[in-house]
């Protein structure tokens, strides 16, 4: 049920209390009606009583009167001498004083019950008497209505000796007003129903009359009291409803409209809460007063919490917003902003700049994440004073950071990350214990004149920090549409193709290139290098292993690769008793289910022989666990090879620390043998000569010239491999030394 | 003194020992019943017949009281009622109505109770009429003789006369003879007596007219009996010099002094005493 307004209950109050007070007036109207009808039968009711008593009267009257007359001693006389009876009956009966004027007629009859003298006209009296006297009865004769009484008259008082009859005719509404002093009945509008030329008993008449009664001058005046009474209370309450209904509008409608107004609007999601005394009417009904003064201190209440919980939504909003460890906006941040600026909305000129710590899971590994967080506060202190004031610092996630710069050109974003690279070199790590520094890669992308969406924007920035990522590579790379090929990286298809030769190794297609033994050069094993086939497209190690890099797949992908190589070694592919290098990544290596494989392998082929490359060296962060694991691979038969030596990945202190067999000297530095300066390669074939001194077996990456393979086998290499000797797949036919 | 204590001695015998009155009806001549009272007396004594006044009963009170009396001294009290041409008359007969009786009726019915009286062995008898009763028992005694009534008694004896005199109740006593001898039966009205309006018959009103004063006195002188009236010194329904003039008969009159025409009062005493006195002398 909807619920009703106060207007609408006090006015359904005050209609309710005027219906009742009319319904109340008029049931006491209708009690008093009823009340008087009651009075009024019963007035009628003693009018008729009173009626009947008068006709009683009245006929006792007649008696008396008749009685009186017959015992007159001159009525005695006229029976007996009726000379003189016509002035007797009509001068000297009346003369006497025994009759009243109401008597209208008179006569005398003989002991035969004939009239002495006869009489014509209306009062006349019968000339025979009807029936035997004594009787008095009612007459109806041409309107007339009258009552004749009849008695014998004696002459003794012995009533022995009849002399005659006396008749009285009396006139019936005269005599019946006289009967009584009529308190209830009125006579003034009496109607005989008694037909013409009919008699009757007197006492039966009362049937044929017809009058009403009185009317009660207390009753009429008590009703005329009420009337007025009723009317003046009836007008007194209403106006005291109206106003009660003034009074109820002004001290409590109208204040708790406004109230209910005020509070209504509080509902709406755009209300703002006030400070302070909202409800600032005073009502005047107390409890209201109360009521509203308690509104009053839960609005203010409500405020302070209103206001505790904004600051709370703040701080909330702004946790959300800011990243915990470095106090610089986070990932949510990142995307809300980007969110912000529009995915669609091309942008102007601004520059989007990714951050990422080099080898920080390295550094979290080795020293712990208490050092690990201390790396990345640092970090992302240098970074964000190196921005410009305004600039917005995003971490991420992990060691990856982010910064837009708007209105910033190229150069103007390259001295920026300059800047943030050298705040980065400038700060002292060891404090933290790190033995080396710590570097970063920056990705950078231009939007020139709103050219760029905004994903477009940060697919290139993806892309220049794959790029700064790649060994060799300068830290701070700026996109250039050379970089397009790199865009498998990110690109969908390749990332679906890395997820699904995981999980299928089918997928994985593995070429074989030749590592020829020197200074004989035949192959003396061949290395497995990984393309994956989705489709019938081939997708190769360029766009494989920075997408596993990234998505930090590293395990996974080379337990695939593991199951590939195995996969070839039964179906023939691969030779029996060919010697098989295999590449395992730094987190491989300290991974219990990639060694467990590798193990498995190296002990199922027991007849041929197994290389595990190591790449990425300076990714292994676990270095016990890696020479533990090297160990059981070396003691199941298997040789260890660390590769890309000489490069960022891999230096002097894994081979110092790391039980290798083998190492691989990066193609950078082959390549510096032959183009490279004296001294350079002086110092390389110092570092060659050294590694060979101290018992390793040492592979050249890279050889495609015959000097290159004359110039490495003069320096003691045991092992070349490389475009010289057949691209990966191609059989290889044993060549003679220099 | 003695006087007094002889009244007092009758009036506590009257009340201590009441003589039973019998009532007495009689058929007149015209076929009317009369009334009467009768007191038994002593057989030796003689008998009163009390006459009452003009349209009156023996229930009056003067007369009432003087049977009592004298029945109360031992005499037979005869106190009839005229019947004035009603039957079983009882009631004073109003001024106003229809009179058709004469003197000479009541004279007839006053014979009658003589009859009445003598058939009942009274020896003697007394006529004692108060106030027109007088000259009812004169009008009596003038047309009948009864040797019986040795006295007439006459209490307040009036002339017959009191609004009607002179010349005009002669010239109304011709007019009505004239109407009488033209038999014009219309009823007359009058002054007569004690009424102002008295409606008679020609005949009534002419028999109580011709008993003029004059008449009075000349039949009491006729009177072969004693007679005695007793006349009361106060009595204001007389005529000037009516007792001087009762005085010049050969009757005794008898004043009460103080005494009005009813006697009533102390005097009622004095008229039975005085009765009594005149009884005595038969």
């Amino acid at each position: 049920m909807k619920p009703l307004s106060i207007g609408r209950l006090s006015l359904f109050f005050v209609m309710a209390a005027s219906i009742l007070v009319i319904g109340l007036g008029g049931y006491f109207w209708l009690e008093i009606r009823q009340a008087t009808n009651v009075l009024r039968s019963s007035e009628r009711d003693s009018a008729r009583r009173e009626v009947a008593q008068a006709l009683v009267t009245v006929e006792q009257h007649m008696r008396d009167t008749a009685q009186a007359l017959a015992q007159w001693e001159e009525t005695r006389q006229q029976l007996v001498f009726p000379e003189y009876y016509p002035v007797w009956r009509d001068s000297r009966v009346r003369d006497a004083g025994l009759i009243t004027p109401r008597v209208k007629s008179v006569a005398l009859y003989d002991k035969t019950g004939m009239i002495l003298a006869r009489q014509t006209g209306d009062q006349a009296l019968p000339n025979r008497l009807p029936s035997k006297p004594p009787f008095v009865r009612y007459v109806a004769v041409a309107g007339q209505h009258q009552l004749e009484a009849f008695f014998p008259v004696f002459s003794d008082p012995a009533a022995e000796i009849l002399l005659g009859y006396l008749g009285l005719q009396f006139d019936f509404l005269a005599e019946l007003k006289r009967a009584h002093s009529f308190r209830y009945a009125d006579l003034s509008g009496l109607k005989i129903a008694l037909p013409n030329n009919s008699q009757m008993d007197v006492k039966n008449s009362l049937a044929y009359l017809q009058f009403d009664a009185l009317p009660n001058p207390n009753l009429l005046a008590f009703l005329a009291l009420f009337q007025d009474s009723q009317l003046r209370l009836s007008l007194a309450v209403l106006v005291s409803l109206v106003i009660a209904a003034w009074l109820m509008k002004r001290l409590v409608v109208h204040p708790l409209r406004s109230l209910s107004s005020e509070i209504n609007a509080m509902r709406t999601v755009d209300a703002n809460i006030a400070h302070g005394l909202i409800f600032k009417t005073p009502l005047n009904i107390s409890e209201l007063e109360n009521v509203r003064r308690a509104f009053s201190d839960y609005q203010e209440r409500l405020f302070a919490l209103h206001e505790n919980l904004e600051q709370n939504s703040r701080d909330f909003f702004d946790q959300a917003r800011h990243d915990a460890l470095t106090g610089v906006f986070n990932r949510r941040a990142y995307d809300e902003d980007w969110h912000g600026l529009g995915e669609d909305r091309r942008l102007g000129k601004a520059a989007l700049l990714l951050f990422d710590c080099d080898h920080f899971k390295a550094i979290n590994d080795t020293y712990g994440h208490t050092i690990g967080d201390a790396v990345i506060q640092a970090v992302a202190s240098c970074l964000q004073s190196a921005l410009r004031a305004g600039d917005k610092l995003y971490r991420l996630g992990g060691d990856e950071f982010a910064t837009v710069l708007l209105d910033a050109d190229p150069l103007q974003a390259e001295i920026i990350a300059e800047r943030c690279l050298e705040h980065i070199m400038a700060h002292d790590f060891r404090q933290y214990g790190m033995s080396e520094p710590t570097t970063i890669s920056i990705g950078i992308a231009h939007s020139h004149a709103g050219d760029l969406s905004l994903s477009e924007l940060q697919k290139r920035a993806d892309l220049a920090m794959y790029a700064a990522k790649r060994p060799a590579s300068p830290k701070i790379v700026c996109y250039s549409e050379g970089m397009g090929e790199l865009s498998a990286l990110v690109a969908n298809r390749s990332i679906n193709a890395v997820f699904l030769a995981i999980r299928d190794h089918n997928l994985i297609e593995l070429t074989y290139q030749a590592v020829m033994r020197l200074p004989m050069v035949h192959k003396e094993y061949v290395e497995a290098l990984t393309r994956i086939r989705l489709d019938g497209e081939l997708i190769r190690p360029d766009a494989i292993f920075p997408i596993v890099q990234a998505r930090k797949l590293d395990a996974e992908f080379d337990l695939s690769v593991i199951r590939a190589i195995t996969r070839d070694m039964a179906n023939g592919r691969l030779p029996a008793n060919q010697g098989v290098s295999i590449n395992l990544s730094a987190p491989s290596i300290v991974n219990a289910k990639v060694v467990d494989a590798m193990l498995a392998l190296v002990r199922a082929q027991t007849n041929r022989k197994i290389v595990v490359e190591i790449t990425e060296t300076a990714l292994i962060t676990q270095m016990e666990i890696a020479s533990a694991n090297i160990a059981q691979l070396r003691n199941a038969g298997a040789l260890v090879a660390l590769d890309d030596f000489g490069s960022g990945y891999s230096s002097l202190r894994y081979l110092a620390t790391m039980p290798v067999d083998l190492v691989k000297f990066d193609i950078s530095m082959v390549r510096l043998l032959e183009n490279g300066d004296q001294r350079q390669k002086v110092i390389l074939e110092e570092i060659a000569g050294m590694v060979i001194s101290a018992g390793y077996e040492l592979v050249a990456e890279g050889i495609e010239t015959r000097a290159q393979l004359d110039k490495i086998i003069g320096m003691g290499f045991t092992h070349a491999q490389g475009f010289y000797f057949g691209k990966p797949g191609e059989e290889v036919e044993p060549m003679s030394p220099a | 003194m003695v006087h007094w204590i002889f009244l007092i001695l009758v009036s506590l015998s009257v009340f201590s020992a009441p003589v039973l009155a019998e009532p007495v009806e009689l058929v007149m001549p015209n076929k009317l019943t009369a009334k009467a009272e009768f007191h038994k007396g002593d057989p030796g004594k003689p008998t009163v017949l009390l006459m009452h006044g003009f349209l009156q009963t023996h229930e009056f009170p003067t007369i009432h009281r003087l049977a009592e009396g004298l029945a109360s001294a031992g005499y037979s009290v005869l106190a009839p009622t005229l019947t004035l041409g009603v039957t079983h008359r009882k009631q004073s007969l109003a001024c106003e109505a229809i009179h058709t009786h004469t003197i000479q009726d009541g004279a007839k019915e006053l014979a009658v109770w003589l009859d009445w009286l003598k058939a009942r062995k009274a020896s003697a008898i007394v006529l004692v009429g108060h106030s027109f009763g007088s000259v009812e028992t004169l009008a009596y005694l003038s047309a009948y003789r009864e040797p019986l009534v040795r006295k007439l008694i006459g209490v307040s004896a009036v002339e017959g006369r009191l609004k009607v005199d002179g010349p005009r109740r002669e010239k109304l006593i011709k007019e009505i003879r004239a109407l009488i001898k033209a038999q014009n039966k219309s009823l007359i009205t009058e002054q007569f007596s004690f009424c102002q309006k008295y409606r008679a018959t020609p005949e009534s009103m002419l028999s109580y007219l011709e008993w003029t004063p004059e008449r009075i006195i000349a039949e009491a002188r006729r009177l072969p009996m004693q007679t005695t009236f007793i006349m009361g010194s106060r009595d204001d329904r007389l005529g000037e010099h009516w007792i001087e003039r009762l005085q010049q008969t050969k009757a005794k009159v008898r004043v009460i002094e103080g005494a009005n025409h009813f006697m009533d009062g102390d005097f009622e005493f004095d008229l039975l005493d005085t009765v009594l006195l005149e009884l005595k002398t038969l």
